[in-house]
C-alpha cells in the first residue's frame, strides 16, 4: 500500500492503484518507473532531431562550448524545441476550436440533427464584435456569416487577428510594438515549424518571441474561439452542482465515460442518455438506468453545462476502467492514453474512438459527424447498454467516495456572484481587491503528471492560496483535483480560506475556488482579467494586476502553450516541473527573467506547491504595492 | 625467510608489497639513509611551491611498516655487500644478514663539479632534505638560479617561482629539455615558462660558486658574475652504485639486471633508480630513473624475491608534469628525428601552447610528446609497450579523437603481461 | 570482481550513461542543478566511437595490476585490497597526469578543482555507494551490464547464439 500512497494524495486513486497492483495491470506510474532514469538530453531540451545530419546532442557537462553539426548553438536548439512544443499545444487547442466552428456552421445552415444556437445573447455580442449585421436578420443567417469570420481567424495571412483585440489597449499596443500580435492561428503555427527547420532562425530571442506570438494565437485565438462558440452552441454555463471522483460510477446502471476534450459529441450523448428510448433499453438489459460520467476536459464541458458527474482527471482514466464497471468509454481527442485499449482488454469495457484524428489499433471506431451527431450518439449509447450484461459481477470494484462540487463559472457570470447581480459589472470584485479583502487572483490550471504525486500539487497550492485570501480560478485537471478534495464547495471557504476571502464567499455563497471550465477555457481567465482592467482601479495592463498563474502538475504541450500565452499576456506563471529548456542558460534566463521586462510575465519553476504558492503570493503583493493598494484587511 | 631491502622509496616500498602478496610471514627489513618514512619524492616540487605540506606528501600511511611487519632502519648507510656471507655492511651498525637482497638505493643529484660547490646554498633537487634547505635559504633571499634545463631543473624552477622567488634557469645546451623533447616542443615550453615569469638563458654554464661558506654569487663560463644566494643543481642523477663496487655485482650505467630484475648474483635483486634495465624502445640497457618504473620494478623484484617467476617487460622513458596549468608528457623516443624514424603531428597550435607529436619506427609507435592534449595519452603508451603494429591506424594516430576503441584489436595478448578485462569481457594483456 | 561490461550490439550511443555518471559525480546529485555547478562534474564514462559510427561506452576497467597505481607519484590511486576497486583519493592528487599517461584505456579524465585554480585526475569508482553503478542503471537498452566477467560472457553468447561475440564482432 505504501507505494500507492506515494503516487496519489487521493484516497480513491490509492485504492484503485492497489487494485491495479493486485490485478497486475500496469498504469502510467509503473510505466514511468520503467522509463527511469529519463533521458537527460531530452529533459534539458538539448537534443535536436530536426535534420538527418543529426541527431545532435549537446553535452551539458562539457567545459567547451559545443554546437550542433549545422553550428546551431545550444540556445538555438533549446529555443527551437521549445517553440515546437508551443506549436503542438497551440495546434491542439486551436484545432479543437476549428471543429467547434465547423459544428457551429452546420448548425447555422441547419445541416445537423443535433445542434442549434442556444445562447443568442452571446451570439449577438460576437456578431457585433465581428461587424456582422444583426438587425433584421435571422439568427441562423447571422451565425453563418459569423462562422466564416471565425474560420478566417485561422486562415488569415496578414494583418491582425480580431480576437486578440479584446486585450486591454495597453497590452495590445505592447504586442504591436513587439510585433507579436498573431496574424492567423494556422499561419503562426506553420511559421513556427518553418523557423525551426534546419538552417532558418538561429537567434534564440527571435525564435522565442515567435513562440509567444504562436501561443497568443492559441490563448487569444483558437482557445478563445472554442470557448465562445461552445457557449453559443451548447449554452453558456451557469453555476451548477454535481459530484466528482470514481465513486460516481454506478454498480447497477449502464456506465458510460466520455473522455477527451471536445464538447461536440459528448454534449449530444447527454441528450441521448436521457431519451426514454435508451433508458427503456437499458432496463430491458437489466440495468437500473444509464449513468453518464465525464473524464478530463470533456467532463468539464458537460459538467459546466449539464451537471454531469466527473469520474476523474488525467491520471484516473485507466483507473476508471479498472473498476470493471465501465460499460463503454467514448474518447475524442487529446490526453487519451494509448494504454487504455490494453487496460480495457482486461475487462468487458468497450473503448470507442470517435475522432478521425484519433484511432487506436483494435479499438472500435465510430466516426463522429456533426451532421448526424444525435444518431451517432444514440448508437454509441446503445453499444454501451448492450455491453452491460457482459459485466463480470465479481470483478467490479467501485470506490465509494465522491465529493460534491459547484462548477459553471464564467467571465460573464462571475460578477453575479460577487454582489453585482443587477448590472454587468466587475466593480465588487475590483473593490474587494482594492480594499484588501481579497489579496488577488490566481489561475491554477493544467494536467496531472505521474512525476508529481497525483493531485498533490493542485490541492496544496490551491489551499495555500485561498488561505492567503487569493481567489483561485481553476480549469481542466486542476479543477477536477480540487473537486475531489472537496475544495469546490462553498463550505471549503469556511474550512480553508483566509478571513477576507471567506467573508466574500459566505456573503455570496460561492466556493473559494471557481471552476471555469476545460483547458481551452483558460481563455475565460484572460477575459475575466481584461474585464477587471476595464472596470478600473487596478492598473491599465494585465501585467499591473495582482494576479499569478500556475500549472503545478503540467505534462502536455498544451500546457506549454498556455503558460506561454499567460506570460506573453503579462502574468507570472509557476510550473511544477521545469520546461525542457534548462540546457540553455540563455533561454532559461530569457523566459524566467528577461521576459518580465519585455512582456510583463515570466516563468518560475518550483516543484513544491506550497513554496510555489508563496512565490505567487509574493508576486501578488509586489503588484499590490506597485498599485499602491491598501494593506490586506485582516493581516 | 629473511628479506633485506636497501632503500625506502618507491622501489623499496613496492617491493615490500610485492613480497607480502606472496609471503605473509617472512622477515622484511628496510634500511634507508634518509630520516623520513616513505614520502613522494616527486612531490618535493609541490612542497617547495607551498601547495603541499610536508605531512601531505607521505606515500603510505604511517602504519604501513607495522601493518606489513617491516623492521625499518632509518639514518643508516649501507657501505657494501658481502655476497658470499650474504650480509650487508653498515656504516654504524653490525652487518645485517639476508636470504634475499634487494638493492633499491636510488640515485643522487649529479654534481656541477666546479669550484666552490660545497658552499652552503647549493642544493640538489631530490630529497625532502634538499627541499627543506631550499625553503629555508629561499626565505632569506628572493632569488634563485637553477642550473640545468632538464625536467628536474624545470620542476625546481616551477616550485621556486610558485613560492614567489625570482628564478633564472641556466642551460648549458642551446635549449630546454634537450634530452627529453624535440626543439619544437621545447620552444613551446620555453615560451610558456617565460610567460609565467621564469627567466631562461641558454648556452651558458657555471664556472665557479663564489662566497665565503655561504654562496654569494656565481661566476659563469662567459666571465659574467651574478649575485645570488641560492643555487639549485638540476643536472640529472647518478645511480647510487658505490655500495656494490667491491662486490661481484656487475654494474654499467647502473646495477645490471636480468629479466627477473635479478643481478648477476643469485638472490640479489636491484630495482628503481639504481637499476639498469632493458629499455623497451631502444632494446639497450638504460637507467630509466622514474617513479613509475621504480614502483613497477620494486613490486616485480619483491615478488621474484619470494618466487622467481615474474618477468619484467623492460622500462620506458616516460615523463608527465604540469607547469603552471600546462600539462606536458613525453614518452619513449622523443628527441629529434633520425634515420629510420618518422613523425606525425596533429592539429598543433603552438600559439595556444597545444602540441602533439607521434614518433614511428616502421610500423611501430616508439614515442610521443603532448602539450595540453593529454587525454587518451595512455593509449599511445600501451601501443609502445605492446610493440603493436599500427599500420592500420597510422593516419588517425595524432588526431584528437584517437582513443582506445580504435586500437582495441591491435593490442596483442601476450602471455605473462599484465592483465586487464576489456569492456567486452576480453582479456587484454599489455607489457 | 564485478565490472561494467558492454554488449556493443545493444548500445545506441544515447549518452545516457554519461549524463547519469556526471549527475552522480555532481555535488547536487540532480541533473538540473548539476549542469550549472562550478566546476562542471566530469563523467567517468565516455561514449566513444568505433568503426561505422558504432558507439562504445568506456570507463575504468579496475585492472588487476593497474598502470595508474604505479604511475601515481602522490600515492593517491590505490587498489582496495578487499574489493579490488582501483580508487583515487582526489584530495591527494597533484595533477601530474602520470596516470593519464599510462592508462591503456584512456579512461582517466581531467576535472577542474572547485576553486578553478587547478586540475586533478578523476576516474570511475564503480559507484561504491550504490548497488548498481549509475551508468548501468541509466542504460535503457541493457547494453551496459554490471556483473562478473564469466556471467557477462555467458549472457552475451546466449543472446547471440553461436556467433563469436567476444572478439570484437563489430
Amino acid at each position: 500500500m505504501d507505494k500507492t500512497k506515494e503516487r496519489s494524495i487521493d484516497k480513491t486513486t490509492q485504492d484503485m492503484l492497489q487494485r491495479a497492483k493486485e490485478l497486475n495491470i500496469p498504469t502510467a506510474w509503473d510505466r514511468l518507473e520503467s522509463m527511469l532514469p529519463q533521458c537527460g538530453f531530452g529533459k534539458l531540451g538539448i537534443c535536436c532531431r530536426n535534420c538527418e545530419m543529426g541527431p545532435c546532442k549537446i553535452n551539458p557537462f562539457s567545459e567547451k562550448e559545443q554546437t550542433g553539426i549545422c553550428g546551431a548553438s545550444v540556445d538555438t536548439i533549446v529555443a527551437r524545441n521549445f517553440i515546437r512544443m508551443i506549436a503542438g499545444g497551440a495546434a491542439a487547442h486551436s484545432d479543437h476550436g476549428r471543429d467547434i466552428i465547423h459544428a457551429f456552421m452546420l448548425a447555422a445552415k441547419g445541416k445537423t440533427d443535433a445542434y442549434g444556437i442556444k445562447d443568442e445573447t452571446k451570439l449577438k455580442v460576437l456578431a457585433r464584435e465581428y461587424n456582422v449585421k444583426i438587425d433584421g436578420r435571422e439568427i441562423n443567417e447571422i451565425a453563418e456569416e459569423l462562422s466564416e469570420k471565425f474560420f478566417l481567424e485561422f486562415g488569415r495571412q496578414h494583418g491582425e487577428m480580431k480576437v486578440p483585440q479584446r486585450a486591454p489597449e495597453k497590452r495590445l499596443k505592447l504586442w504591436r510594438e513587439l510585433g507579436i500580435v498573431p496574424r492567423g492561428v494556422d499561419r503562426e503555427i506553420v511559421e513556427t515549424m518553418h523557423r525551426t527547420v534546419m538552417g532558418v532562425d538561429n537567434d534564440y530571442k527571435n525564435i522565442l518571441m515567435h513562440g509567444f506570438r504562436t501561443a497568443l494565437a492559441d490563448g487569444w485565438g483558437g482557445s478563445m474561439i472554442a470557448t465562445d462558440l461552445s457557449d453559443v452552441l451548447f449554452k453558456s454555463p451557469e453555476p451548477i452542482t454535481a459530484k466528482s471522483n470514481l465513486g460516481v460510477l454506478s454498480p447497477d446502471e449502464v456506465n458510460i465515460v466520455v473522455h477527451g476534450h471536445e464538447p461536440t459529441l459528448s454534449d449530444v450523448v447527454v441528450d441521448a442518455v436521457r431519451s426514454p428510448e435508451m433508458i427503456e433499453l437499458a432496463k430491458k438489459k437489466g440495468a437500473k438506468g444509464i449513468n453518464l460520467v465525464g473524464m478530463c476536459c470533456t467532463s468539464s464541458e458537460i459538467l459546466m453545462r449539464h451537471g454531469i458527474p466527473v469520474a476523474g482527471n488525467f491520471l484516473q482514466q485507466e483507473l476508471a476502467i479498472l473498476t470493471g464497471a465501465v460499460d463503454l468509454m467514448m474518447v475524442d481527442v487529446q490526453c487519451i492514453m494509448p494504454a487504455l485499449s490494453g487496460v480495457a482488454s482486461a475487462f468487458h469495457t468497450k473503448l470507442v474512438t470517435t475522432s478521425p484524428k484519433n484511432k487506436a489499433p483494435g479499438v472500435t471506431h465510430v466516426e463522429f459527424k456533426a451532421e448526424k451527431a444525435y444518431d451517432i450518439a444514440k448508437g454509441i449509447v446503445k453499444m454501451a447498454i448492450e455491453n452491460f450484461p457482459n459485466r463480470n459481477g465479481n470483478g467490479i470494484h467501485i470506490p465509494d467516495k465522491s465529493e460534491d462540487l459547484v462548477a459553471g463559472f464564467t467571465a460573464e457570470n462571475i460578477y453575479n456572484f460577487l454582489g453585482g447581480a443587477y448590472r454587468a459589472t466587475y466593480r465588487p470584485l475590483n473593490d474587494a481587491i482594492i480594499q484588501g479583502r481579497i489579496r488577488g487572483l490566481a489561475g491554477v490550471v493544467g494536467c496531472n503528471n505521474p512525476k508529481i504525486k497525483h493531485n498533490y500539487g493542485h490541492i496544496e497550492m490551491a489551499k495555500e492560496l485561498i488561505k492567503n485570501d487569493v481567489l483561485v480560478v481553476v480549469t481542466g485537471c486542476s479543477a477536477i483535483a480540487d473537486s475531489e478534495a472537496g475544495l469546490l464547495q462553498p463550505e471549503a471557504a469556511v474550512k480553508y480560506a483566509g478571513k477576507g476571502l471567506r467573508e466574500i464567499c459566505e456573503a455570496v455563497g460561492i466556493p473559494p475556488i471557481l471552476h471555469v471550465g476545460s483547458c481551452v477555457d483558460n481563455s475565460r481567465i484572460l477575459i475575466a482579467l481584461t474585464n477587471v482592467i476595464r472596470e478600473g482601479g487596478l492598473g491599465e495592463d494585465l501585467s499591473d494586476l495582482p494576479v499569478a498563474g500556475a500549472a503545478p502538475e503540467w505534462m502536455s504541450e498544451k500546457a506549454v502553450s498556455i503558460a506561454s500565452y499567460f506570460i506573453a499576456s503579462g502574468v507570472l506563471t509557476v510550473l511544477g516541473s521545469p520546461f525542457q529548456i534548462l540546457g540553455s542558460r540563455k533561454v532559461t534566463d530569457f523566459l524566467c527573467s528577461e521576459a518580465e521586462d519585455i512582456v510583463g510575465g515570466k516563468f518560475v519553476f518550483e516543484g513544491d506547491p506550497v513554496k510555489a504558492a508563496r512565490i505567487m503570493i509574493d508576486h501578488i503583493d509586489k503588484k499590490r504595492k506597485a498599485l499602491k493598494l491598501k494593506p490586506l484587511m485582516y493581516r | 625467510m629473511c628479506y633485506l631491502i636497501v632503500g625506502n622509496c618507491a622501489a623499496g616500498i613496492n617491493a615490500v608489497e610485492g613480497i607480502r602478496k606472496l609471503d605473509k610471514n617472512g622477515k622484511i627489513t628496510v634500511i634507508s639513509d634518509e630520516n623520513y618514512p616513505v614520502y613522494c619524492r616527486s612531490l618535493i616540487t609541490d612542497y617547495v611551491a607551498g601547495t603541499r605540506k610536508k605531512e601531505d606528501i607521505l606515500y603510505r600511511e604511517k602504519d604501513f611498516y607495522e601493518k606489513n611487519k617491516v623492521d625499518l632502519i632509518l639514518g643508516e648507510t649501507v657501505k657494501g655487500v658481502d655476497v658470499s656471507k650474504k650480509e650487508v655492511i653498515l656504516q654504524k651498525g653490525n652487518p645485517l644478514p639476508y636470504n634475499k637482497l634487494l638493492i633499491a638505493a636510488g640515485a643522487s643529484s649529479k654534481p656541477l663539479s666546479i669550484k666552490g660547490e660545497e658552499k652552503h646554498g647549493v642544493f640538489g633537487f631530490r630529497t625532502l632534505h634538499d627541499a627543506e634547505e631550499i625553503i629555508k635559504t629561499g626565505e632569506k633571499t628572493g632569488k634563485a638560479v637553477v642550473f640545468g634545463g632538464g625536467l628536474i631543473g624545470l620542476k625546481a624552477a616551477y616550485g621556486l617561482k610558485k613560492r614567489g622567488l625570482d628564478v633564472l634557469v641556466m642551460v648549458k645546451s642551446s635549449r630546454l629539455l634537450s634530452r627529453t623533447v624535440n626543439a619544437e616542443a621545447a620552444a613551446i615550453l620555453d615560451k610558456w615558462f617565460k610567460k609565467n615569469g621564469i627567466s631562461i638563458r641558454t648556452g651558458i654554464g657555471p664556472q665557479e660558486i663564489l662566497g665565503n661558506g655561504n654562496v654569494e654569487g656565481v661566476l659563469l663560463d662567459n666571465g659574467e658574475k651574478i649575485s645570488v644566494k641560492l643555487v639549485i643543481v638540476g643536472k640529472g642523477i647518478t645511480p647510487n652504485i658505490s655500495l656494490v663496487k667491491d662486490s661481484p655485482i656487475k654494474t654499467h650505467l647502473g646495477i645490471i639486471t636480468d629479466e627477473f630484475l635479478q643481478t648477476n648474483v643469485e638472490g640479489v635483486f636491484a630495482a628503481g633508480d639504481v637499476a639498469e634495465t632493458t629499455d623497451m624502445v631502444t632494446g639497450t640497457g638504460e637507467v630509466n630513473a622514474l617513479w613509475t618504473a621504480a614502483c613497477e620494478q620494486g613490486r616485480i623484484a619483491g615478488m621474484n624475491m619470494v618466487r622467481k617467476d615474474k618477468k619484467y617487460p623492460g622500462s620506458i622513458g616516460a615523463n608527465s608534469a604540469d607547469f603552471f596549468g600546462l600539462p606536458f608528457m613525453s614518452v619513449g623516443y622523443a628527441g629529434e628525428i633520425e634515420e629510420g624514424y618518422e613523425e606525425l603531428t596533429g592539429s598543433n597550435d603552438p600559439e595556444e601552447y597545444s602540441y602533439k607529436r607521434i614518433v614511428l619506427k616502421g610500423n611501430r609507435l616508439v614515442g610521443f610528446t603532448t602539450i595540453n592534449k593529454i587525454e587518451n595519452a595512455g593509449v599511445y603508451t600501451a601501443l609502445i609497450r605492446n610493440k603493436a603494429d599500427i599500420s592500420s591506424i597510422r593516419d588517425i594516430l595524432p588526431e584528437d579523437y584517437f582513443d582506445y576503441p580504435k586500437v582495441k584489436d591491435l593490442l596483442e595478448r601476450k602471455e605473462g603481461f599484465r592483465e586487464s578485462i576489456s569492456p567486452q569481457g576480453e582479456i587484454i594483456r599489455i607489457a | 570482481m564485478k565490472r561494467v561490461f558492454v554488449n556493443l550490439d545493444k548500445c545506441l550511443g544515447c549518452n545516457g550513461c554519461m549524463i547519469a555518471c556526471a549527475v552522480e559525480q555532481s555535488s547536487a546529485g540532480d541533473l538540473f542543478k548539476a549542469i550549472s555547478e562550478m566546476p562542471l562534474p566530469v563523467s567517468r564514462i565516455e561514449v566513444k566511437t568505433v568503426d561505422e559510427g558504432g558507439s562504445f561506452p568506456l570507463q575504468c576497467r579496475h585492472c588487476e595490476e593497474p598502470y595508474c597505481i604505479d604511475a601515481c607519484i602522490a600515492g593517491a590511486i590505490r587498489k582496495d585490497p578487499e574489493t579490488g576497486l582501483v580508487l583515487s583519493d582526489e584530495e591527494k592528487c597533484v595533477g601530474c597526469w602520470m596516470c593519464v599517461m599510462t592508462c591503456p584505456f584512456g579512461v582517466i579524465r581531467v576535472s577542474l578543482l572547485p576553486d578553478k585554480k587547478g586540475k586533478i585526475a578523476v576516474k570511475c569508482d564503480l559507484c561504491q555507494d550504490r548497488k548498481i553503478p549509475a551508468c548501468v542503471e541509466a542504460c535503457h537498452t541493457g547494453a551496459l551490464l554490471f556483473c562478473e566477467v564469466e556471467q557477462f560472457i555467458s549472457l552475451v553468447s546466449k543472446s547471440k547464439g553461436d556467433r563469436d561475440v567476444l572478439l570484437n564482432s563489430r
